[in-house]
């Protein structure tokens, strides 16, 4: 009887080893497929996650990052107390914050003007022509940009100049600066913006406009009381979304767009850390600076997330 | 019939809608004008870009500009670089994207969701530029081709829209497949690819264009002036002064009209590929966006 019962114990057992094994080689195909993306990710991802120690050493190019020593907190300690820093992060916020304030009403608002188009060729023809600036690169926009808004011979002042108005100084007073970036990047991401909208916008039900038509509702108040709720949790997950990505802000945008004289505002983050570690190659100061920025990222992306899941909103992790 | 009387009343065209059709229009001159300009300006005469009137017509038509770019080496070269780092990137990024975004979203496979973790918590948290540009030059990719397409190879985004798209395939296919006996590589190949041309032709767009348009990778790693790429090289020639050495034989102000013609015309000829291409992909994209929305 004990016999008979251990026995089927290692049956068990072995049945349950031959499963893994089974499954795996079942569906060795498919680990197959998995395995490149997965060593990709370890080396060019995690390797680099690794590489972050180099923050609290003093990384030495030839004896690399195992061997060069410890300095403990000494480089946060320098970057902090480095006004550049503080600046560069000034400038991150105050850039980003600007985008977000012009960019996010107005793409809502083109969002809702498309779909109020009732003549689909019209639609088809704004909505590809507004996506395309999407895939022009920052190089030819900055390049176009440049040409359009310098101060000698650009086309914006030439017309100022045409009709009795004053040069501006778009890409070297600070304030203008700061206008000019936000223009550019709303210029090439509105349209793009506005696809999740529209998306939403086309699970709408027709027969409620019909319905609130019948009731006598006014075509205003069809988009206040119809669409407008319906795009309120995407919009509202898009803002907590871009309000999280505060301290992350391309490179090539301030550097492309920048120049000596308003370096004061366009210097952030991104470009400062170019600057530093590429140029200069301080790499532990400025892996300082990438390691902070991916702290307070992840930190605003909980809250973010917390703050979404709090007002009744999907997470957006 | 009543319905349908009404419906017509309710998209009737009113003031208010061709206020909304008139605020369209502008917006989309504002998103064409530039692009019509800088083409205007690309053919017109010396004389005409000095006067600063061009709008969207070119004054005094000339391809002069056009001719001189059509001499210059860089621009090619740096074309040619551009065009094999976009073919070799979009290529490895689809099959690998393929590939795994296929595998994960099988149901059967164990330990899914860990790999599929692996790989989506590098959206939330990274290693940065630095270290980064530190395993890359250990892998003694500094300075070569490799370094402009492998470091970058898989995009999560993308991979999210793929795996989305696979799952959404109903799963009878597959099991009527297995009963066949075809392996997973043939299912997926023969019966999972042909349903999903407009997925592909999506990403594929998106790593296409995101290569073509890369300028961040090749200021890092790139060194060599005659492997910069397009975009590198449109920076130099926008932002500095290297094209008064283009410019050749004329002096001063005679140098700098000149430059800027060229200028616009290097815009020209580096963005044309892309709006060339804009209008055959563009119908795919936006399912590709909407799906990619549907959280993974």
């Amino acid at each position: 009887m004990k016999n008979q019962f251990s026995e089927q114990h290692l049956k068990g057992i072995r049945k349950n080893q031959k499963t893994v094994l089974f499954y795996i080689w079942r569906d060795r195909w498919l680990y197959l497929m998995v395995l490149p993306v997965l060593v990709y990710y370890i080396v060019f991802k995690y390797v680099p996650m690794y590489g972050l120690v180099i923050a609290f050493k003093n990384y030495n190019v030839f004896k690399g990052i195992h061997a060069s020593e410890w300095v403990g907190l000494d480089n946060f300690a320098k970057v902090f107390s480095n006004m550049h820093f503080w600046k560069a992060i000034r400038n991150t916020i105050l850039l980003n914050i600007s985008t977000l304030f012009v960019n996010f009403p107005l793409t809502v608002m083109v969002s809702l003007l498309i779909n109020e188009v009732r003549s689909l060729r019209f639609k088809r023809v704004t909505q590809s022509l507004l996506y395309l600036p999407h895939f022009i690169s920052w190089v030819v926009v900055s390049g176009i940009a440049v040409k359009l808004f310098s101060h000698n011979n650009g086309s914006i002042n030439n017309m100022l100049n045409f009709l009795g108005f004053d040069s501006i100084p778009f890409l070297s007073s600070y304030g203008w600066w700061v206008f000019t970036y936000v223009t550019c990047n709303v210029w090439k991401e509105l349209g793009w913006g506005t696809i999740i909208y529209l998306a939403q916008l086309t699970n709408i039900d027709e027969t409620l406009y019909e319905a609130a038509y019948i009731d006598g509702a006014t075509k205003m108040q069809r988009i206040i009381y119809i669409t407008i709720p319906m795009i309120k949790s995407v919009a509202v997950v898009m803002l907590i979304l871009s309000i999280s990505k505060m301290m992350s802000i391309g490179l090539d945008a301030p550097l492309l767009l920048g120049n000596t004289k308003v370096m004061e505002v366009s210097e952030v983050l991104s470009t400062y850390i170019y600057r530093l570690g590429i140029i200069r190659a301080q790499y532990s100061l400025s892996t300082v600076i990438g390691l902070f920025q991916s702290v307070v990222n992840i930190i605003i992306l909980f809250i973010a997330d917390r703050f979404s899941k709090l007002i009744g909103e999907e997470g957006i992790i | 019939m009543l319905l349908k009387k009404r419906a017509a009343k309710i998209n009737e065209f009113t003031f208010g809608s061709l206020l909304n059709y008139m605020v369209l229009a502008i917006l989309v001159i504002i998103c064409v004008y530039p692009f019509l300009n800088v083409v205007a300006y690309s053919l017109s005469s010396n004389r005409a870009v000095l006067s600063g009137k061009i709008t969207i017509f070119p004054i005094e038509p000339t391809l002069n500009a056009y001719r001189e770019i059509i001499g210059k080496k860089q621009i090619w070269l740096s074309m040619q670089v551009t065009i094999i780092v976009t073919l070799m990137g979009t290529l490895i990024g689809l099959i690998l994207t393929i590939c795994a975004a296929y595998a994960l979203s099988r149901k059967k496979l164990k330990g899914r969701g860990w790999i599929t973790g692996i790989i989506l918590f590098t959206m939330y948290f990274s290693g940065g530029i630095i270290p980064t540009f530190l395993v890359v030059k250990s892998l003694n990719m500094y300075d070569k081709l490799t370094s402009l397409f492998i470091p970058s190879a898989v995009n999560v985004f993308n991979f999210i829209v793929m795996r989305s798209f696979f799952r959404e395939l109903p799963e009878s296919l597959e099991e009527a497949a297995y009963l066949d006996g075809a392996s997973d590589v043939k299912i997926l190949v023969k019966v999972f690819l042909p349903l999903s041309v407009p997925i592909v032709a999506t990403i594929g767009l998106f790593y296409a264009v995101g290569y073509w348009n890369d300028y961040f990778s090749a200021l890092l790693y790139i060194q060599t002036p005659e492997k910069y790429t397009l975009q590198l090289r449109l920076r130099s020639l926008l932002f500095t002064e290297e094209l008064n050495q283009f410019g050749g034989s004329l002096e001063g102000l005679g140098n700098t009209v000149m430059a800027e013609s060229l200028k616009m015309t290097c815009i020209v000829v580096g963005t044309l590929p892309i709006i060339l291409v804009y209008p055959w992909l563009q119908k795919y994209f936006v399912k590709g966006i909407m799906l990619g929305s549907i959280k993974g």
